[in-house]
Protein backbone atom coordinates (compact mmCIF):
# COMPACT_ATOMS: atom_id res chain seq x y z
CA UNK A 1 0.00 0.00 0.00
CA UNK A 2 1.30 3.46 -0.81
CA UNK A 3 1.58 6.32 1.64
CA UNK A 4 -0.88 9.19 1.95
CA UNK A 5 0.19 12.26 3.87
CA UNK A 6 -2.27 14.91 5.02
CA UNK A 7 -0.83 18.03 6.54
CA UNK A 8 -2.13 21.28 8.01
CA UNK A 9 -1.10 23.78 10.62
CA UNK A 10 -2.89 23.36 13.93
CA UNK A 11 -3.30 26.92 15.26
CA UNK A 12 -4.78 25.76 18.54
CA UNK A 13 -1.77 23.58 19.42
CA UNK A 14 0.78 25.62 17.42
CA UNK A 15 2.11 22.46 15.72
CA UNK A 16 2.08 20.84 12.31
CA UNK A 17 -0.74 18.30 12.11
CA UNK A 18 0.18 15.33 9.98
CA UNK A 19 -1.93 12.26 9.25
CA UNK A 20 -0.34 9.19 7.73
CA UNK A 21 -2.23 6.45 5.92
CA UNK A 22 -0.69 3.33 4.40
CA UNK A 23 2.92 2.19 4.57
CA UNK A 24 6.09 4.08 5.49
CA UNK A 25 8.73 1.82 4.00
CA UNK A 26 11.91 1.83 1.93
CA UNK A 27 9.97 3.38 -0.99
CA UNK A 28 7.91 6.02 0.80
CA UNK A 29 10.12 7.06 3.74
CA UNK A 30 11.94 9.63 1.57
CA UNK A 31 8.58 11.12 0.59
CA UNK A 32 7.68 11.49 4.27
CA UNK A 33 11.02 13.08 5.08
CA UNK A 34 10.82 15.54 2.18
CA UNK A 35 7.21 16.52 2.90
CA UNK A 36 7.80 17.21 6.58
CA UNK A 37 11.08 19.04 5.99
CA UNK A 38 9.22 21.40 3.62
CA UNK A 39 6.79 22.18 6.47
CA UNK A 40 9.62 22.73 8.94
CA UNK A 41 11.41 24.98 6.43
CA UNK A 42 8.29 27.16 6.47
CA UNK A 43 7.94 27.14 10.25
CA UNK A 44 10.06 25.28 12.79
CA UNK A 45 7.33 23.86 15.01
CA UNK A 46 6.54 20.56 16.67
CA UNK A 47 4.78 17.70 14.90
CA UNK A 48 1.55 16.01 15.84
CA UNK A 49 1.49 12.81 13.78
CA UNK A 50 -1.76 10.87 13.67
CA UNK A 51 -0.91 7.22 13.02
CA UNK A 52 -4.47 5.86 13.11
CA UNK A 53 -4.36 4.75 9.47
CA UNK A 54 -0.66 3.93 9.37
CA UNK A 55 -0.59 0.20 8.67
CA UNK A 56 3.15 -0.46 8.40
CA UNK A 57 6.47 1.16 9.22
CA UNK A 58 9.98 -0.27 8.83
CA UNK A 59 13.46 0.77 9.98
CA UNK A 60 13.81 3.28 7.14
CA UNK A 61 10.56 4.96 8.29
CA UNK A 62 11.67 4.90 11.92
CA UNK A 63 14.99 6.41 10.80
CA UNK A 64 13.09 9.30 9.19
CA UNK A 65 11.12 9.89 12.39
CA UNK A 66 14.39 9.94 14.38
CA UNK A 67 15.96 12.46 11.99
CA UNK A 68 12.83 14.64 12.15
CA UNK A 69 12.89 14.46 15.95
CA UNK A 70 16.50 15.65 15.98
CA UNK A 71 15.47 18.62 13.84
CA UNK A 72 12.41 19.64 15.89
CA UNK A 73 14.33 19.24 19.17
CA UNK A 74 16.81 21.86 17.96
CA UNK A 75 13.98 24.40 18.04
CA UNK A 76 12.80 23.11 21.43
CA UNK A 77 9.86 21.15 20.07
CA UNK A 78 8.60 17.56 20.20
CA UNK A 79 7.02 14.95 17.99
CA UNK A 80 3.78 13.51 19.33
CA UNK A 81 2.55 10.21 17.85
CA UNK A 82 -1.13 9.47 18.34
CA UNK A 83 -3.46 6.50 17.74
CA UNK A 84 -0.71 4.06 16.72
CA UNK A 85 -2.00 0.58 15.86
CA UNK A 86 -0.73 -2.33 18.01
CA UNK A 87 1.80 -3.47 15.37
CA UNK A 88 3.28 0.05 15.14
CA UNK A 89 3.31 0.46 18.95
CA UNK A 90 5.12 -2.87 19.28
CA UNK A 91 7.87 -1.76 16.90
CA UNK A 92 8.25 1.59 18.68
CA UNK A 93 8.48 -0.25 22.00
CA UNK A 94 11.10 -2.83 21.00
CA UNK A 95 13.29 -0.14 19.47
CA UNK A 96 12.89 2.09 22.54
CA UNK A 97 11.48 4.89 20.41
CA UNK A 98 8.32 5.03 22.50
CA UNK A 99 10.49 6.74 25.11
CA UNK A 100 11.81 9.51 22.88
CA UNK A 101 8.55 10.41 21.16
CA UNK A 102 5.51 11.67 23.02
CA UNK A 103 3.02 8.81 22.68
CA UNK A 104 -0.70 9.48 23.05
CA UNK B 1 4.94 -30.58 5.61
CA UNK B 2 8.17 -29.41 4.04
CA UNK B 3 7.39 -27.00 1.24
CA UNK B 4 9.94 -24.62 -0.20
CA UNK B 5 9.11 -21.43 -2.07
CA UNK B 6 11.98 -19.65 -3.84
CA UNK B 7 11.89 -16.17 -5.33
CA UNK B 8 14.46 -14.19 -7.24
CA UNK B 9 13.73 -10.50 -6.70
CA UNK B 10 15.23 -7.43 -8.40
CA UNK B 11 17.29 -5.32 -5.99
CA UNK B 12 14.86 -2.44 -6.39
CA UNK B 13 13.04 -0.98 -3.42
CA UNK B 14 9.63 -1.20 -5.08
CA UNK B 15 9.78 -5.03 -4.95
CA UNK B 16 10.28 -5.27 -1.19
CA UNK B 17 6.52 -5.00 -0.70
CA UNK B 18 6.08 -8.07 -2.94
CA UNK B 19 8.33 -10.03 -0.57
CA UNK B 20 6.44 -8.74 2.47
CA UNK B 21 3.05 -9.66 1.07
CA UNK B 22 4.28 -13.09 -0.01
CA UNK B 23 5.59 -13.74 3.51
CA UNK B 24 2.28 -12.83 5.11
CA UNK B 25 0.32 -15.14 2.77
CA UNK B 26 2.68 -18.07 3.48
CA UNK B 27 2.62 -17.44 7.25
CA UNK B 28 -1.17 -17.16 7.20
CA UNK B 29 -1.49 -20.45 5.27
CA UNK B 30 0.74 -22.13 7.86
CA UNK B 31 -1.56 -21.07 10.68
CA UNK B 32 0.49 -18.34 12.38
CA UNK B 33 -1.59 -15.87 14.40
CA UNK B 34 -1.99 -12.24 13.36
CA UNK B 35 0.80 -10.94 15.62
CA UNK B 36 3.28 -13.54 14.36
CA UNK B 37 2.30 -12.85 10.74
CA UNK B 38 3.00 -9.15 11.33
CA UNK B 39 6.38 -9.98 12.95
CA UNK B 40 7.34 -12.18 9.99
CA UNK B 41 6.26 -9.52 7.50
CA UNK B 42 8.31 -6.82 9.23
CA UNK B 43 11.39 -9.08 9.56
CA UNK B 44 11.21 -10.10 5.88
CA UNK B 45 10.87 -6.42 4.94
CA UNK B 46 14.01 -5.60 6.94
CA UNK B 47 16.01 -8.47 5.42
CA UNK B 48 14.99 -7.41 1.91
CA UNK B 49 15.69 -3.73 2.69
CA UNK B 50 19.18 -4.84 3.67
CA UNK B 51 19.65 -6.67 0.34
CA UNK B 52 18.42 -3.68 -1.66
CA UNK B 53 20.34 -1.04 0.31
CA UNK B 54 23.62 -2.97 0.15
CA UNK B 55 23.53 -3.70 -3.55
CA UNK B 56 24.81 -0.87 -5.68
CA UNK B 57 24.18 -2.54 -9.04
CA UNK B 58 20.60 -1.86 -10.03
CA UNK B 59 20.45 -4.85 -12.40
CA UNK B 60 21.08 -7.46 -9.71
CA UNK B 61 18.62 -9.78 -8.03
CA UNK B 62 18.62 -11.31 -4.57
CA UNK B 63 17.25 -14.68 -3.48
CA UNK B 64 14.44 -15.10 -0.98
CA UNK B 65 13.25 -18.51 0.14
CA UNK B 66 10.61 -19.77 2.54
CA UNK B 67 10.74 -23.30 3.96
CA UNK B 68 7.32 -24.08 5.40
CA UNK B 69 7.71 -26.97 7.84
CA UNK B 70 5.20 -28.48 10.23
CA UNK B 71 6.51 -26.62 13.29
CA UNK B 72 8.42 -23.67 11.83
CA UNK B 73 8.98 -21.25 8.98
CA UNK B 74 12.57 -20.77 7.81
CA UNK B 75 13.27 -17.67 5.74
CA UNK B 76 16.54 -17.11 3.91
CA UNK B 77 17.67 -13.96 2.09
CA UNK B 78 20.87 -14.01 0.09
CA UNK B 79 22.34 -11.10 -1.82
CA UNK B 80 25.60 -10.58 -3.66
CA UNK B 81 25.89 -6.94 -2.67
CA UNK B 82 28.70 -5.16 -0.92
CA UNK B 83 28.19 -6.92 2.41
CA UNK B 84 29.36 -5.51 5.72
CA UNK B 85 31.65 -6.37 8.59
CA UNK B 86 29.68 -8.02 11.37
CA UNK B 87 32.50 -7.16 13.77
CA UNK B 88 31.64 -3.51 13.32
CA UNK B 89 27.94 -4.03 13.97
CA UNK B 90 26.79 -2.41 17.19
CA UNK B 91 23.38 -2.89 18.70
CA UNK B 92 21.53 0.43 18.72
CA UNK B 93 21.76 2.55 21.84
CA UNK B 94 18.08 2.81 22.72
CA UNK B 95 18.73 5.92 24.81
CA UNK B 96 20.34 7.71 21.86
CA UNK B 97 18.83 6.24 18.69
CA UNK B 98 20.35 6.87 15.30
CA UNK B 99 18.69 7.00 11.90
CA UNK B 100 20.42 3.81 10.73
CA UNK B 101 21.17 0.37 12.12
CA UNK B 102 17.75 -0.60 13.44
CA UNK B 103 17.03 -3.31 10.84
CA UNK B 104 19.09 -6.15 12.32
CA UNK B 105 17.90 -5.30 15.81
CA UNK B 106 14.27 -5.45 14.66
CA UNK B 107 14.75 -8.84 12.91
CA UNK B 108 16.44 -10.23 16.02
CA UNK B 109 13.66 -8.98 18.26
CA UNK B 110 10.77 -10.28 16.17
CA UNK B 111 12.06 -13.69 15.07
CA UNK B 112 12.88 -16.74 17.23
CA UNK B 113 16.25 -17.29 15.60
CA UNK B 114 18.47 -15.11 13.41
CA UNK B 115 21.79 -15.91 11.75
CA UNK B 116 23.72 -13.48 9.58
CA UNK B 117 26.78 -14.17 7.49
CA UNK B 118 28.30 -11.24 5.66
CA UNK B 119 31.63 -10.41 4.12
CA UNK B 120 32.67 -7.12 2.62
CA UNK B 121 32.52 -7.45 -1.17
CA UNK B 122 30.87 -10.89 -1.02
CA UNK B 123 27.30 -10.20 0.00
CA UNK B 124 25.07 -11.16 2.90
CA UNK B 125 23.12 -14.24 3.92
CA UNK B 126 20.33 -13.96 6.48
CA UNK B 127 18.49 -16.96 7.95
CA UNK B 128 15.51 -16.42 10.23
CA UNK B 129 13.20 -18.88 11.94
CA UNK B 130 9.75 -18.43 13.43
CA UNK B 131 8.23 -21.36 15.31
CA UNK B 132 4.53 -22.11 15.29
CA UNK B 133 2.82 -22.04 18.70
CA UNK B 134 5.85 -20.69 20.54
Amino acid sequence: MSLEIQKAFNNERNVWDISLAGDVDIVSSVELKDNVNVLLDKDEKGLLINCEHLSYIDSTGLGVLISLLKRVKKSGNEIELTNAQPNISKLLKITGLDKIFVMK
Amino acid sequence: MNDKICLSIPTKSEYVSVARLTSSVIANNMGFDIEDIEDIKVAVGEACNNAVLHTEDYDHTFDLSFSAQSEKLIIEVKDSGKGFSLDKYEEPDLEHPKEHGLGIFIMKSLMDDLEIESQVGEGTFIRMIKYLNK
